[in-house]
């Protein structure tokens, strides 16, 4: 066991016991932070302080390029949807359409059977078409509920990117407090602000197995249920 | 079916999701429908009038979902319009929250077209049950 290592024990059972005023205290926790101060510098962590709070502004300018890509990603499918379902809406009409015409027209009894051949022959495409056009149609539906996952997705980056930019803020005020060139200054902790509305704005929940985290529909559905809803 | 003019306002910051809730009313009938990408512009529409039906998320910036709701409830002439929580908050206490702040559902994303369409049904069903 080191000596440090033994005088932080004896500090910190001196801490624990104290009864003793404010200013002796505030003292003696003065010590202890220009000992970790040293302790930092020795072993050169202050270096690699400087070097994680440089890293972050990068990995924050990744994430952002991920949520520009997967929002751009999700707008050409919205678009492409868009713009593919009336499309498929007007070849359904128009097949329904086309049939009842052509169902008005056998109902006479004066046409030829090669006629009839041909004009069941349509009437079974038309009918195919209708068939396909609905299927495209939910199939496209299901495309763009797919894109749901750029609002979810956008929501985790943008609360890592908060989170990184309050670590980016705490570990410069770190090095400003600790830098060799300055002397250390009393100053107020840099304090986080949390209040009863951010609490609850927690963004999707990653993952459903944790407390108090409904996992499903349902769960909501139950809940409101017992609440009365 | 409730009237398929009833008028819409979707309350969404992500462009992505006022799309798809856009579309999946459209899907169901419903083409009547406006826009907002936070509280404070939702709340503006909604003083503007006309709006008979509101479905927002939570998580926004300016205005989050729950202020809105809770500005909704406290202004006498928006008071009555039914309010459906679309949103990815899942913790118990948001879903308390919302219920106690009177919305009148509460659907998590990712969610399906048959959940927004079974919700939107039990709403329209409860306040005709109301209003008979």
């Amino acid at each position: 066991m080191t000596g440090e290592t033994l005088q932080q024990q004896a500090l910190q059972a001196e801490l624990i016991q104290a009864s003793a005023p404010n200013d002796d205290m505030l003292s003696r926790i003065g010590h202890v932070t220009r000992m970790l101060h040293d302790s930092l510098q020795g072993l050169g962590l202050d270096k690699i302080l400087e070097q994680v709070a440089q890293d972050i502004p990068d990995a924050r300018d990744r994430l952002a390029y991920v949520a520009r890509m997967t929002e751009q990603a999700a707008e050409r499918v919205l678009n492409a949807t868009d713009a593919a379902i009336p499309l498929q809406d007007e070849l359904a009409s128009g097949a329904t359409a086309l049939q009842q015409r052509w169902k008005a027209v056998l109902a006479e009894p004066s046409l030829k059977s090669e006629y009839n051949l041909a004009a069941d022959e349509t009437l079974a495409f038309l009918a195919m078409t209708g068939k396909h056009t609905a299927e495209t149609k939910a199939l496209l539906m299901d495309i763009m509920m797919a894109q749901d996952f750029q609002d979810l997705t956008g929501q985790v980056i943008k609360k890592i990117t908060g989170l990184a930019q309050d670590l980016e803020k705490q570990l410069v005020q770190v090095l400003v407090d600790f830098s060799p060139a300055k002397p250390k200054k009393d100053g107020e902790a840099n304090k986080v602000e949390s209040n009863d509305a951010a609490l609850l704005m927690n963004g999707p929940q990653i993952d459903p197995t944790v407390a108090d985290v409904v996992a499903s529909q349902e769960q909501v559905d139950d809940l409101l249920d017992s609440l009365g809803f | 079916m409730a009237n398929p003019n009833t008028k819409f306002l979707v309350v969404d910051d992500f462009s992505t999701m006022r799309r798809i809730v856009r579309n999946l009313l459209k899907e169901l009938g419903y083409t009547n429908v406006d826009e907002a990408e936070d509280g404070v512009i939702a709340l503006n529409k909604l003083k503007g009038g006309g709006f008979e039906f509101v479905v927002s998320d939570w998580n926004m910036p300016n205005m989050d979902g729950l202020t809105l709701l809770q500005n909704i409830r406290a202004d006498a002439e928006l008071a009555k319009i039914p309010v459906l929580m679309v949103t990815a908050e899942a913790k118990k206490e948001n879903i308390i929250a919302a219920a106690q702040a009177g919305a009148n559902g509460y659907v998590v994303k990712p969610f399906t077209a048959a959940t927004l369409d079974e919700k939107l049904s039990k709403i329209f069903e409860k306040l005709e049950k109301a209003g008979a």
